[in-house]
């Protein structure tokens, strides 16, 4: 066995309290295997991969029981089973990044910016290997780029980080993992920040790294397309608890334990579809005619326009009442701006929005206001949509007070009770701020204060990316019976080709600021038109087997 | 998750408990206030005028006769305050409306009916207790005014604390002779004064360009940053002297110029808070449930942006302070008004170290340089909503 954990608990001791983020933990992984440890924010899988690595302050963190058994080869090639936990610092970093190496999510922020890729790697090469001469690391610095397929690498190896693209910069990241030849490679998802097809290169190159070298992988996330790509066996955590664990294959068809019963269920794939009655009447609600948002780019002392950014570049869309309508692409393609300026959110530089028949592209300010009521937008992060100064109670009454919805305030607060009901928040609600509330819940909030003003047409710009799956299933459910009961038309603005199948009517692939496929969402998926649209669904990771 | 808020509480009134529940915060807002008690009552606490004398059975009180229209505003405004703060149920803008039109009542009448004599001889008193003419005399705790030059003493200068037999003077005495307690209270007015107007002004200013550059963005940053870019290079120094030469020497003036000078500042903090809100979500959130600008501005972008700007008012109010001590210093400040920096000033004169004129200005200053910040900080975080109730 290459890992060996044994009933690990970690504990947090802030000052308040005590928090069990893992209880009695064991798994083990063994050379050429890939470990997966599965569970939602929160449960865990995280502390545990710090603990291997030791990296938590040790002033805030304790291991009451347990033992992480691991094989540490010397360099005279002698192989001794040693306990972690019990290693002194000096130790510890001989067996940090040399045998067992770690890469994050953050592919942004865990690089220098101020040191050149080169830099960085053959920094953690000459610490591991002092006899290793500067010409000699920044070698095997250039073979440890090749190897993880970056375009160049004698030039890229001089780069600082921020001329690297996502995906190349968690290449940068894997190759300076990947340089000392580790025996265990802990990755903390790693490409959860990253464009699906991305991701799919980078899971394929962490696949023939392993088959290369032979290291055993523990990989953490919370995607089961992810998992059911790449692991050999894998640990569903709750709670700081690991509930099952087994054969990643036998436990994807056949989950034994209720939560991972659940978890699997919640996938949007898993979702089972309602037979939903055809919409009441077809009226086109938002009609987008080859609308444009051009950036421009200015330089020089007089800051003359020298070029545009075309974020969108000659859109057209039509989402009628009772529809839901998702947009389609990856970062960088424009999505969320379009969807910014079909509410004026972003003024368009060219082309027309028509809503309900009425061109607003051009309208006054005055004018808009009224529109605004009929127009509402959801947004992606639950953080940051809810003003943290007000209640919830004020920031669901203001905008009726501004439409002049309900006589008095007394009135207003029964239908802000009323509407919090609706999206399955309780009353009492009303009267906290939204620190304390959940990720899920503050979206629940988001979508009611949208609903407050009454509208007929909503943008939802990645309202479930930054959540949960068993939390992003009851949104995407409440959103449906929303769209019923209201004959709502929906604008969904989404990267999340399951969420897309689950919930829309039709979808529209994004690129570079265009539109490329548009139509039926079950015609988009089973036969893609556009070469784009096919490398996209290609690249999802399905639970299948 | 915590317990619910009370929905009678208003945002001000939970920040303000949250702030003062520090020890920290108490211990500032305990110098600040007794400063104000001593700003407010100062002439009943240090005055070479008698509080009441009995003198052949009939009873008078100079003290009483001797205030002047400042001194009397000043304390009616107090008590104003006081009794409208425990008094009143008024919503809280009614109270504000209300205490500034009846505090610019009363020092309009003041000014019109209170007419102090002229003529002010301090040494009469203590001549004609010395030769037994009353039957008794109370008089205030520290009986000299603070401009009390005690020619009647002889030849008096800068004395040690409590070095004379006679007389006392707890804090010693200044260069021409006058009790430096008395002095020291009398200054705390001026040092309050200055601190709050100046940096009100600046606030004010600040906050309203910064917030428009920071918000609309585009021309209008363009032109406010200009604006703030030329502020900044006026040298306020130069500014007060050709004001100086030109109105004279006004405590006023120099609460003006020190504010109107040191906003770009607070504008620069409120103009970049601003640009990070604005994109926002719940400013956009806000901006397309149609909400009017007004509230955009001051119910969802101010309340969020307005943390660093406290922290740095209450340096302000602190380096406005220090603002006067330098002209003081320089000898720029009132003539013949006390105020701490003048003192300082007398604190080392002809290669000699008088230390009581160093010591008890200079403690002053820097207790109340450091009440202000205690405050700022605790306000800052009662304002931040992650740092209580848990997250």
């Amino acid at each position: 066995m290459l890992l060996k954990v044994e009933q690990l608990s970690t504990h947090l001791n802030t000052r308040a309290k005590r928090v069990k983020a893992v209880e009695d933990v064991s798994f083990e992984i063994d050379r050429g295997e890939t470990f997966c440890l599965v569970g939602e924010s929160g449960s865990g899988k995280s502390i545990t991969a710090l603990s291997i690595m030791q990296l938590l302050p040790a002033d805030i963190c304790s291991h009451p029981s347990g033992r992480i058994l691991f094989d540490h080869r010397h360099d005279d090639g002698r192989i001794e089973s040693v306990d972690i936990l019990q290693q002194s610092e000096s130790s510890l970093q001989t067996i940090r990044g040399a045998r067992i190496a770690m890469i994050f999510q953050e592919p942004m922020t865990s690089l220098n910016p101020v040191f050149t890729i080169g830099e960085q790697i053959t920094e953690a090469l000459q610490l591991h290997r002092p006899e290793t001469s500067l010409r000699e690391a920044r070698e095997r610095a250039i073979d440890a780029l090749r190897q993880v397929q970056i375009p160049s690498p004698e030039l890229k190896v001089d780069e600082f980080p921020h001329r690297l693209s996502g995906g190349q910069r968690q290449r940068a990241m894997i190759a300076m993992a990947m340089a000392c030849e580790p025996d265990l490679l802990i990755a903390d998802e790693p490409t959860t920040a990253l464009d699906v097809t991305v991701q799919a290169e980078i899971l394929r190159l962490m696949k023939e790294l392993q088959t290369k070298t032979g290291a055993g992988i523990l990989l953490i996330t919370h995607d089961f397309g992810v998992v059911a790509q790449m692991a050999d066996r894998l640990a569903v955590m709750q709670h700081g608890r690991i509930v099952e664990s087994g054969p990643a294959s036998q436990l994807i068809r056949q989950p034994q334990h209720p939560y991972t019963q659940k978890l699997l269920a919640s996938l949007p794939e898993n979702l089972p579809k309602a037979d939903r009655k055809s919409s009441k009447s077809a009226k086109v609600v938002v009609e987008v005619q080859n609308l444009e948002v051009h950036f421009p780019v200015k330089k020089g002392l007089f800051r003359r326009t020298v070029d545009h950014v075309r974020a969108v570049d000659g859109v057209d869309l039509t989402v009628k009442a009772g529809q839901i309508l998702a947009l389609v692409g990856e970062s960088g393609c424009g999505k969320t701006t379009l969807g910014r300026a079909i509410l004026r959110l972003t003024e368009p530089t060219g082309g027309k929005v028509m809503f309900e028949g009425t061109d607003i592209t051009a309208m006054q300010r005055r004018h808009m206001q009224s529109f605004r009521r009929s127009m509402q937008v959801v947004f992606q992060d639950p953080l940051s949509s809810l003003n943290p100064r007000l209640t919830i109670a004020t920031a669901l009454i203001e905008p009726m007070q501004a439409h002049g919805i309900g006589a008095d305030k007394d009135e207003r607060i029964a239908r802000a009770e009323q509407l919090l009901q609706q999206v399955q928040l309780t009353a009492d609600s009303l009267w906290r701020y939204p620190h304390q509330f959940s990720g899920g819940q503050r979206q629940r909030i988001g979508i009611a204060r949208a609903l407050s003003v009454d509208p007929t047409f909503i943008v939802c710009d990645e309202v479930t990316s930054a959540l949960d799956v068993s939390v992003q299933a009851e949104i995407l459910q409440l959103l449906l019976e929303l769209r019923d009961e209201r004959d709502l038309a929906l604008l969904f603005i989404t990267h999340n080709i399951g969420v897309v199948e689950y919930l829309s009517d039709e979808m529209a692939v994004m690129l570079d600021g265009r539109i490329v496929e548009r139509g039926k969402t079950a015609d988009v998926i089973s036969s893609p038109q556009a070469d784009y649209t096919k490398k996209l669904l290609a690249a999802v990771p399905r639970v299948k087997f | 998750m915590a317990d619910s808020i009370d929905p009678s509480q208003g945002f001000a009134r939970r920040v303000l408990r949250d702030t003062f529940a520090r020890t920290s915060a108490r211990i500032g807002l305990a110098w600040i206030t007794l400063l104000l008690l001593f700003a407010v009552f100062a002439p009943f606490l240090a005055n070479s005028h008698p509080l009441l004398i009995s003198q052949g059975g009939q009873l008078s009180s100079p003290l009483l006769a001797h205030l002047s229209p400042g001194d009397v505003a000043l304390l009616g405004a107090f008590l104003l305050g006081v009794g409208l703060a425990f008094v009143s149920k008024l919503s809280w803008i009614k109270r504000i409306a209300l205490y500034v039109i009846a505090v610019l009542a009363i020092s309009i009448t003041a000014n019109l009916f209170i007419t102090p004599p002229k003529l002010t001889i301090y040494e009469q008193y203590r001549e004609a207790q010395k030769i037994e003419r009353y039957d008794w005399v109370i008089r205030a705790p520290i009986p000299y005014s603070p401009r009390d030059y005690q020619r009647d003493e002889g030849d008096t200068g800068l004395e040690q604390p409590l070095a004379a037999e006679q007389r006392r003077h707890w804090m010693g005495t200044e260069a021409n002779g006058a009790d430096l307690f008395s002095r020291m209270i009398h200054a705390s007015r001026i040092a309050l004064g200055i601190g709050f107007v100046a940096t009100g002004i600046a606030m004010f200013i600040g906050v309203i360009i910064g917030g428009l550059m920071g918000y609309f963005s585009g021309w209008v940053d363009m032109v406010g940053m200009r604006l703030v870019e030329i502020f900044e290079a006026v040298p306020t120094l130069f500014l007060l002297l050709t004001f100086v030469a030109f109105f004279g020497r006004s405590l006023y003036i120099m609460m003006v110029i020190i504010g109107i000078t040191s906003w770009s500042g607070y504008a620069r903090y409120i103009r970049a808070e601003f640009l990070r809100l604005r994109q926002q979500e719940y400013v956009q959130a806000a901006i397309a449930c149609g909400l009017p600008l007004r509230s955009i501005l001051f119910r969802h972008m101010l309340p969020n942006g307005i943390a660093p700007i406290l922290v740095a008012a209450s340096f302000g109010v602190a380096s406005a302070i220090l603002a006067e001590a330098v002209l003081s210093f320089l000898g720029l400040g009132l003539v013949d008004e006390p105020s701490w920096g003048q003192m300082l000033n007398q604190a080392v004169q002809s290669s000699s170290f008088y230390w009581w004129m160093a010591f008890f200005p200079g403690g002053a200053i820097f207790f109340t340089v450091f009440a202000y910040n205690l405050m700022g900080e605790a306000l800052r975080d009662a304002i931040d909503p992650h740092t209580h109730n848990g997250g």
